[in-house]
C-alpha cells in the first residue's frame, strides 16, 4: 500500500483533469447529493460522499447511446459511432465496484455486447472506501462493502492523506502522474481497517434473509399477499430500475434527423416497472398489473439471476429505497418482510452472494468482437401480398450464405428509421433464402408492406431455440395452428414433409379467423393431394358471401375429430397468446403427456440475445431459451400462460 | 410534393408557436419538408389549402368552434398542439366559476351590455381541449412544447410513423437526467403521473413537475395522492395539484356552462 | 373620391387576435377602428384560489413571448407581499434575465417581423432564399438570446428556475463567462444588422401625432427592471399608484381593456422607455440612436422599431457589465434563495417587458392563496393608443392605393409589436365598394 498526502493527492487528481488522453470522471456534489461528472478539480472531488444519485453503470450502459449511425439515402448504409477517449473514474464505492463485475457477466456472457465492451476496456476504475455511509445502505449486509478486484486502484481517504493500492498494472501507470509517492505504514493499514470496518458496520440495517436464502424465500412466496399490499403504493415510475447498479434493461429506437436521410439507432435505459415494458406490436401487455412488475424486479434480482449467471443482483447501495418516493422498493425491509410472514421452510443455497461472478473482463479482447446490434444487409427476392394484413418475403443474405436457421427460430428484421422487429422465419432449413411472413402491425411492418424485390433490409438472427427435429424423428406428430402460428410452424411441418419417411403419423389442425386471413393457400390445397397427412381446417366464422369448406369454430374443436394416440404422439402448439390456455386444457383431457407437447410463444422481443430484458417470463428468456418450448419445462412458469 | 402545413390560434399564450420558430437553424431544416402555408407567428400570406393543421389554444366560444371545425373539414391532418389544445390549459381552471362570475371578476360590471353573451366576443366563454369539439389526429402535448419533440413528431409523419410520445412518467427523464428528487428537498412533484417526452425540464431546474403534459395512459393516480398526503399536503392542496394544467380530469360541470 | 371598407380579421391578438376596421366614404374617413377579439381566459378570475409559489407559473402562461417579464413582475408583486427581501446576486441575475428576454423578443420583432417589409415580402421565409446570410445571422442572435434566457432562466418560455426570493438552480461562473465571450463575440453582428435596418430606415413612414409615453424610469439605470412610473407629460408615481396612471376601461369591441392618462391615449414600449431613459442608455446604444437620428421625445411610433435595435445595444453592454459584476464577487450557490414565511398582504409590481409596462397586483389570505389579481399588460395599454393613431394616420393615407392602405395600417400595428402574431397576421380583408 502506497500513501500520498492530501496536497499532493490533488495534485494527483489535477494532473489526471490536465492529461488531455483522458476523460477525469470523479464524485461532486450536487445540490445536497452526488454524482459522477467530468472533473474540473480537485477541489470539486468529494470522497467523503455516502452515494451518488445514479451508479457508475451510466459509463457502461449510457442512459443514451448511439449504436448504430445509418444513412437511408443509401440502399443499406450503418456504421458504428466513433467512442470516447479513455476515461478514468475516481471514487468508486466497492459495492458499485461488485455491480460492475455483474454487469461484466451480464453483457460478456455468452453474447458480447461490443459497445459494453469498448467502454469497459476504455475505462479504469479508481475504487474508493466508503467514508460516509447512506442511511439505506446495506452493503454491510451484502458483504459488498469489500472488494478484492474490479478496480484499477483503490483509495482510502484517511484523513490528511490518501492511501493507494494497486489493482492493475494500467492502475500503476497511472500513478506516474503521482509525486512523493512514499509506502504506507503499520498505522495507515490500521487506520484503514478501522474505516472499513466502520463503514461495514454502519451498512448492517438487520436483514434478516440472507442474501444466500433469496432465491428460495423468493420461490416460495410468489402468491404471497406482500407483494399485493407493496404494491398498492406503487407509482410504477421506474425510478427502483433505473437508479439500480445491477439493472441492465434497455430499449432500442431509431431517431431520424431533419434531412430524413441520416439518423441514428439509440439504446436507452428501460425499467420493468413501466408499463410498457413488455407490450407487443398487437398492443398485449404481459405484466398488466403492478404487482406483475413489481414482483418481477425482486425476483429478477434474488431468483432469475441467481438461476442464469450465479450471483445475486443487489449490491446493498440503497439507492433504491432512498429514492422510491412511496417508500416500498427497500430489498431489505422486502425481504424481511417475506421472511418473517413465510410459512415455508426456507432453504439456503450454497454461499451464494453479490460476488458469485465467473466473467472477468480483463480476459475479453476487443479484436474480432462484432457489435451485436449491427444487423446485415439482406435483399428481397420475392415480396408477394398473400392476404389483407400479411405479406410474403423471400430474402437472400447479401452475403450469399445461408441463413443457417433451425426450424422455429426468428430474425430480426431491421429498417433504418423504423427499427426492428423479430419475425419467425416460415421456410425450413436450407437453401440460400429463406422466407418470412409478416403482419401488419406497428410503423416497421407498415414499412415493410411497401417494399418489393430488390429492396434491402438488415438481418440479425437467427435467434433463439427453434424446433428439434431431429428429436421428432420417428414419433408421430400433430400440428395445431391459430392464425398467424401457421408461419414458424411451417418451418418444421415443411421440414417434415420433406423428409417424410423420417416420422411417424403426421396429422396438421389450422385455424383462423376468416377464411380471407388463410395464409398459404396453395400449400393448404396440397395437404389435401397428399394420402401420408391428415388435415383439418376451421375458421371462427364465415362472412356471408365468402367460400367454406371447413369447419367453423375456433382450432380446439377439431383435436375431437382426429384420430391419434394421445400417450403416443407429439403435439406441436402455434398460435396467439389466449390460445394456448384452451388448447392446452382441450389436449390435457385427452391425457397428452406434458412432455409430449411443444409450444412457441411470443414475447417482446427486442434484442434477441436475452440482454434486453423486455420478453422474460420470470426467469427465462423467450428470446434465447425459446420461443419453442416443451410445455413440461415452463408449465409452472407463473407468467408464461397468464 | 412538399406537404403543406397551417398553424392556427385559439385561446394560448402562442408560446408552443414560439417554440416552433425558435427551432433557429433547425427551423430552416424544416421548411426544406414542408410548405408553410399559414402561420401567424411569422407570416403575412394565409392560404386554405393544407394537409396539416397544427392548432393551439383552447376552445372557448361559439364564434371559436366554428373556426376549428372549418381548420378540421379542410385539413387531413389534425394536430394539437400544447397543453391549450391538448387540456384546456391552466385558462380551463376558470371553469370552476360560471363564465358571468368570470366576467364580472375580469370587466367589472360598469357597462354589463357590453360584455353580454349577445355581444359575440363576449359569448358564453368555456375552455375546452380540440378534442371536445373536433376528431384531432395526433397530440403533442406539453406548456410549453418541446420544440425537439416537435420536430420528431413531424419527422415521424414525414416517414410514415408514428408520432413518439412517450407513455412513461417524467420521473424516467428525470432519473435519466440524475437530478436531485424534488421529494428529496420537499417540493411536491407531479412527475410520477405526468407524461415524460419534456425531458423534464423544471424538476433539472430545480422546480416541481406540474404535470402540464398530461398523465400517463394508465396514471397510478391513488399511489400518488397517498404520497402527497405522506409528504404533509392537505386535500386542498393535492387538489390544487391536480387541477393546475390537469382540471380537464376533474372537471365536472358547472351552471351556466 | 372614394369608398372605402376595410374589415381585417383575426389580424392580432392582445396577445392574441384582432381586427382592423376602415369603412370611408367620398374620400372621408367615417370610421376606423381597431378590435380585439382575442377569446377571453380570464386570468384574474382563475388566479384566486392559486397559492404563492404557483402565481408565477399560472401567470407567466398569459403571454409566451413575454412570460419572463410575466414571471418577473408576479414574483415581484408577491415578494412585495410577502415582504422579502432578494439578495444583490438575485437581483442582479433578475436584470440579466430581463435583458434575455428583450434581446430574444426585438431581434424577433425587428428581424424577423419589421425586416419583410423593409424588403417588401410577406414573411422571413422568401429572405431565408434572397438573403441567406442576413437571415442566418439573425438567427443566430436569436439563437443566442434565447441561449441566455435558457442558462439564466431555466427555460425561455416560461423559466423553470424562478420562484418568490430567488431562484431554484442558477448558472455556473464557467457558463457566466462562456455567455460573456458569446455576447463580446455577438456585437460586430449586431452592428452588421444596424447597418442593414439603416440603409432601409427611409421605407418606415414619417407619421407623427404626439401622444404621452409612459415608461418605468430610474436614476440608476436605464429601468426595465425596477423603478416608478415615468410620463413625457411630466411627473413620477411610485409603481403602487399604477390605477391612477392606467385607468382601465372596458369597451364593446375589445375583449382586451383599454387605458387612458393625461390624454386620449398612452404609448407603452421600446420607444416610450427611449423617449424617458435615453440619459441611461449605454455608450454603443447612444451611438446608433445618432446614427438613426433619433433623440427623445420622438412621437412617430414606427420608429419603436429602431427604439428596440437600439434597446439591443444597451442589453448586450449592461448584461457584460453585469456578468462582470457578478464574476467579480464570486457567485454563490447558497444565496440563490431567499426564505420567507408566508403572510397575508398585498403586492403591487412593474417592470417593463419588451412592449411597455407591465403591472401585476396580487392579494394574498394568511394562508398564501391568492384572493384578488390584477394584471395589466403592455399591450392593452397600447389598444387606445392605435386606435387614435388609426384615426390621425388613416386620413392622411386614404387616396393611396388600397394594398397600400392596408399595408400601412397593418406596418402601424407592427410597429407596436402588440405580439408577433398580432403584427403580421392579416386575414380576409375585404374592400367594399
Amino acid at each position: 500500500m502506497k500513501i500520498l498526502m492530501k496536497e499532493d493527492f490533488k495534485a494527483f487528481v489535477n494532473a489526471l483533469i490536465g492529461d488531455p488522453s483522458l476523460d477525469t470522471v470523479g464524485v461532486k456534489a450536487k445540490g445536497q447529493k452526488f454524482v459522477f461528472d467530468s472533473l474540473d478539480s480537485a477541489d470539486e472531488l468529494r470522497l467523503d460522499y455516502d452515494v451518488t444519485i445514479l451508479p457508475p453503470k451510466k459509463y457502461f450502459l449510457p442512459q443514451y447511446e448511439t449504436i448504430v449511425e445509418f444513412d437511408m439515402s443509401q440502399p443499406f448504409s450503418a456504421k458504428r459511432p466513433e467512442y470516447p477517449r479513455k476515461r478514468v473514474i475516481i471514487g468508486v464505492h466497492p459495492y458499485d465496484i461488485a455491480a460492475i463485475r455483474q454487469m461484466d457477466s451480464y453483457f460478456l456472457d455468452t453474447d458480447i455486447t461490443e459497445a459494453y465492451l469498448r467502454r469497459r476496456k476504455n475505462t479504469l476504475i479508481i475504487g474508493s472506501d466508503v467514508i460516509t455511509v447512506s442511511p439505506t445502505a446495506f452493503f454491510g449486509d451484502m458483504k459488498t462493502g469489500e472488494v478484492k478486484s474490479g478496480y484499477d486502484l483503490f483509495i482510502t481517504d484517511l484523513g490528511d492523506r490518501v492511501s493507494f493500492e494497486v489493482g492493475t498494472e494500467e492502475g500503476e501507470r497511472l500513478l506516474r502522474h503521482a509525486a512523493n509517492l512514499k509506502d504506507s505504514t503499520p498505522v495507515d493499514l490500521q487506520k484503514r481497517k478501522a474505516k472499513r470496518n466502520s463503514a461495514n458496520g454502519k451498512a448492517m440495517r438487520g436483514l434478516m434473509a440472507k442474501p444466500n436464502v433469496w432465491h428460495d424465500l423468493l420461490e416460495k412466496n410468489f402468491e404471497s399477499i406482500v407483494w399485493k399490499n407493496q404494491s398498492d403504493k406503487c407509482l410504477a415510475c421506474g425510478t427502483c430500475t433505473l437508479v439500480c447498479p445491477t439493472c441492465f434493461c434497455y430499449d432500442i429506437n431509431d431517431e431520424i434527423n431533419l434531412t430524413l436521410k441520416s439518423g441514428e439507432r439509440v439504446r436507452t435505459w428501460d425499467g420493468c416497472l413501466l408499463r410498457q415494458f413488455t407490450v407487443i406490436s398487437t398492443g398485449e401487455v404481459f405484466r398488466e398489473d403492478i404487482v406483475d412488475r413489481y414482483r418481477h424486479r425482486f425476483h429478477r434480482k434474488g431468483r432469475y439471476l441467481p438461476d442464469r449467471l450465479g450471483f445475486v443482483a443487489c449490491v446493498g447501495c440503497g439507492r433504491c429505497s432512498s429514492q422510491c418516493v412511496p417508500d416500498i422498493a427497500d430489498p431489505v425491509k422486502m425481504m424481511n418482510m417475506l421472511f418473517e410472514s413465510s410459512e415455508h421452510v426456507i432453504a439456503e443455497d450454497g454461499d451464494r452472494d453479490a460476488h458469485s461472478v465467473s466473467i472477468d473482463a480483463k480476459n475479453f479482447d476487443l479484436e474480432g468482437t462484432i457489435s451485436l446490434h449491427m444487423p446485415k444487409p439482406a435483399t428481397i427476392i420475392r415480396a408477394e401480398k398473400v392476404t389483407e394484413k400479411e405479406m410474403f418475403f423471400e430474402i437472400e443474405m447479401d452475403d450469399h450464405k445461408p441463413l443457417g436457421h433451425q426450424p422455429g427460430q426468428f430474425v430480426e428484421v431491421s429498417l433504418f428509421g423504423s427499427g426492428e422487429a423479430p419475425i419467425s422465419v416460415s421456410s425450413p432449413p436450407g437453401g440460400n433464402t429463406f422466407e418470412l411472413v409478416v403482419r401488419k402491425a406497428g410503423d416497421l411492418t407498415n414499412k415493410l408492406h411497401l417494399m418489393k424485390a430488390g429492396d434491402k433490409v438488415g438481418i440479425r438472427g437467427p435467434f433463439g431455440k427453434g424446433f428439434d427435429a431431429e428429436a421428432l424423428k420417428k414419433k408421430n406428430l400433430l400440428f395445431i395452428a391459430g392464425g398467424l402460428g401457421i408461419v414458424p410452424m411451417r418451418s418444421l411441418f415443411n421440414h417434415v414433409l420433406n423428409n417424410r419417411p423420417d416420422y411417424g403419423e403426421v396429422t396438421v389442425l389450422y385455424g383462423c379467423k376468416e377464411p380471407c386471413e388463410m395464409l398459404f393457400k396453395d400449400e393448404v390445397a396440397a395437404w389435401g393431394q397428399r394420402k401420408d397427412i391428415t388435415h383439418l381446417l376451421t375458421v371462427d366464422k364465415c362472412p356471408d358471401g365468402e367460400c367454406w369448406e371447413g369447419d367453423i369454430g375456433v382450432v380446439g374443436k377439431l383435436i375431437p375429430k382426429v384420430k391419434f394416440d394421445p400417450k403416443h404422439t407429439i403435439v406441436i402448439l402455434v398460435g396467439p397468446p389466449v390460445f394456448y390456455k384452451f388448447v392446452i386444457r382441450d389436449l390435457k383431457k385427452l391425457e397428452v403427456p406434458d412432455e409430449n407437447i411443444i409450444v412457441s410463444l411470443e414475447r417482446r422481443m427486442k434484442c434477441g440475445v436475452g440482454k434486453c430484458g423486455h420478453c422474460q417470463m420470470s426467469g427465462v428468456y423467450v428470446c434465447k431459451d425459446g420461443p419453442v418450448f416443451n410445455y413440461k419445462e415452463i408449465k409452472d412458469n407463473k407468467e408464461a400462460f397468464k | 410534393m412538399k406537404p403543406r402545413v397551417a398553424f392556427f390560434d385559439f385561446a394560448s399564450c402562442e408560446g408552443c408557436q414560439l417554440s416552433v420558430a425558435n427551432l433557429e437553424e433547425s427551423l430552416v431544416d424544416v421548411l426544406k419538408l414542408i410548405d408553410i402555408v399559414a402561420f401567424r407567428e411569422v407570416m403575412k400570406e394565409h392560404s386554405d389549402q393544407y394537409d396539416i393543421a397544427i392548432v393551439e389554444g383552447s376552445i372557448t366560444r361559439p364564434m371559436d368552434e366554428e373556426r376549428l371545425k372549418k381548420i378540421r373539414a379542410n385539413a387531413n391532418i389534425l394536430i394539437a398542439l400544447g397543453a391549450c389544445a391538448h387540456l384546456g390549459g391552466v385558462q380551463r381552471m376558470a371553469n370552476q366559476w360560471t363564465p358571468e362570475e368570470n366576467k364580472k371578476e375580469v370587466y367589472g360590471i360598469a357597462n354589463p351590455a357590453d360584455i353580454a353573451d349577445s355581444n359575440r366576443f363576449f359569448e358564453k366563454p368555456r375552455q375546452k381541449a380540440l378534442d371536445e369539439v373536433v376528431k384531432v389526429d395526433y397530440t403533442i402535448p406539453g406548456c410549453p412544447i418541446n420544440k425537439e419533440e416537435f420536430a420528431k413528431v413531424l419527422i415521424a409523419l414525414l416517414t410514415g410513423r408514428k408520432p413518439p410520445i412517450p407513455d412513461y412518467p417524467v420521473c424516467v427523464e428525470c432519473k435519466k437526467k440524475e437530478n436531485v428528487c424534488m421529494f428529496t428537498i420537499g417540493k411536491f412533484c407531479m412527475g410520477p403521473l405526468a407524461r415524460a417526452g419534456c425531458g423534464a425540464p423544471c424538476p433539472t431546474a430545480g422546480n416541481e413537475c406540474e404535470a402540464c403534459r398530461g398523465y400517463v395512459d394508465h396514471p397510478h393516480e391513488k399511489a400518488q395522492t397517498d404520497v402527497l398526503e405522506k409528504y404533509g399536503l392537505t386535500v386542498d392542496d393535492i387538489m390544487r395539484r391536480k387541477t393546475m394544467f390537469t382540471y380537464r380530469y376533474v372537471e365536472k360541470p358547472k351552471d351556466g356552462a | 373620391m372614394k369608398d372605402v371598407n376595410i374589415l381585417v380579421e383575426h389580424l392580432t391578438r392582445v396577445e392574441g387576435h384582432g381586427n382592423i376596421v376602415l369603412n370611408a366614404k367620398d374620400g372621408k374617413v367615417e370610421k376606423v377602428q381597431w378590435q380585439v377579439s382575442e377569446a377571453p381566459r380570464f386570468f384574474e378570475s382563475f388566479a384566486r384560489g392559486r397559492t404563492h409559489y404557483e402565481m408565477a407559473h399560472v401567470t407567466c402562461r398569459i403571454c409566451g413571448i413575454c412570460s419572463i417579464g410575466h414571471t418577473e413582475a408576479s414574483l415581484k408583486a408577491t415578494e412585495t407581499a410577502m415582504g422579502i427581501e432578494l439578495s444583490e446576486q438575485t437581483q442582479t441575475l433578475r436584470r440579466m434575465i430581463k435583458s434575455a428576454e428583450n434581446l430574444q423578443s426585438h431581434v424577433l420583432h425587428v428581424g424577423y417581423l419589421i425586416a419583410p417589409d423593409l424588403f417588401g415580402v410577406g414573411s422571413v421565409f422568401p429572405l431565408i432564399g434572397t438573403h441567406p446570410q442576413i437571415v442566418l445571422k439573425i438567427v443566430a442572435l436569436h439563437r443566442l438570446a434565447n441561449e441566455m434566457s435558457d442558462l439564466l432562466a431555466g427555460r425561455t418560455i416560461h423559466p423553470t428556475n424562478m420562484v418568490p426570493g430567488g431562484f431554484t438552480s442558477i448558472p455556473s461562473e464557467k457558463q457566466l463567462k462562456q455567455l460573456r465571450q458569446k455576447l463580446l463575440d455577438a456585437v460586430p453582428v449586431f452592428n452588421e444588422v444596424a447597418e442593414i435596418v439603416l440603409a432601409n430606415a427611409h421605407k418606415l413612414p414619417k407619421f407623427t401625432r404626439e401622444t404621452e409615453f409612459i415608461a418605468l424610469t430610474s436614476d440608476k439605470e436605464y429601468a426595465i427592471y425596477d423603478g416608478v412610473i415615468g410620463s413625457t407629460d411630466g411627473g413620477t408615481w411610485p409603481v403602487d399608484q399604477y390605477l391612477k396612471v392606467t385607468n382601465e376601461f372596458v369597451v364593446p369591441y375589445s375583449t382586451a381593456k383599454f387605458t387612458k392618462h393625461n390624454r386620449e391615449s398612452y404609448m407603452v414600449g421600446a420607444l416610450a422607455r427611449f423617449n424617458l431613459n435615453y440619459d441611461k442608455l449605454s455608450p454603443l446604444a447612444k451611438q446608433w440612436a445618432g446614427k438613426f437620428g433619433l433623440s427623445s421625445v420622438c412621437h412617430n411610433p414606427f420608429m419603436n422599431s429602431v427604439a428596440q435595435l437600439i434597446e439591443c445595444f444597451n442589453d448586450v453592454e449592461t448584461t457584460i457589465a453585469w456578468i462582470d459584476q457578478l464574476l467579480e464577487k464570486g457567485l454563490d450557490a447558497k444565496n440563490m434563495c431567499a426564505k420567507y414565511d408566508v403572510k397575508a398582504g398585498r403586492g403591487i409590481a412593474a417592470v417593463d417587458v419588451p412592449r411597455g409596462i407591465l403591472f401585476h397586483d396580487y392579494t394574498y389570505n394568511d394562508k398564501g392563496i391568492c384572493t384578488k389579481a390584477n394584471c395589466i399588460i403592455p399591450t392593452n395599454q397600447n389598444h387606445n393608443n392605435i386606435n387614435q393613431d388609426f384615426k390621425a394616420f388613416a386620413p392622411t393615407i386614404i387616396d393611396k392605393p388600397e394594398k397600400e392602405i392596408e399595408l400601412l395600417l397593418e406596418m402601424l400595428v407592427r410597429a407596436y409589436d402588440p405580439c408577433i402574431s398580432c403584427s403580421c397576421h392579416y386575414l380576409d380583408v375585404q374592400w367594399k365598394r
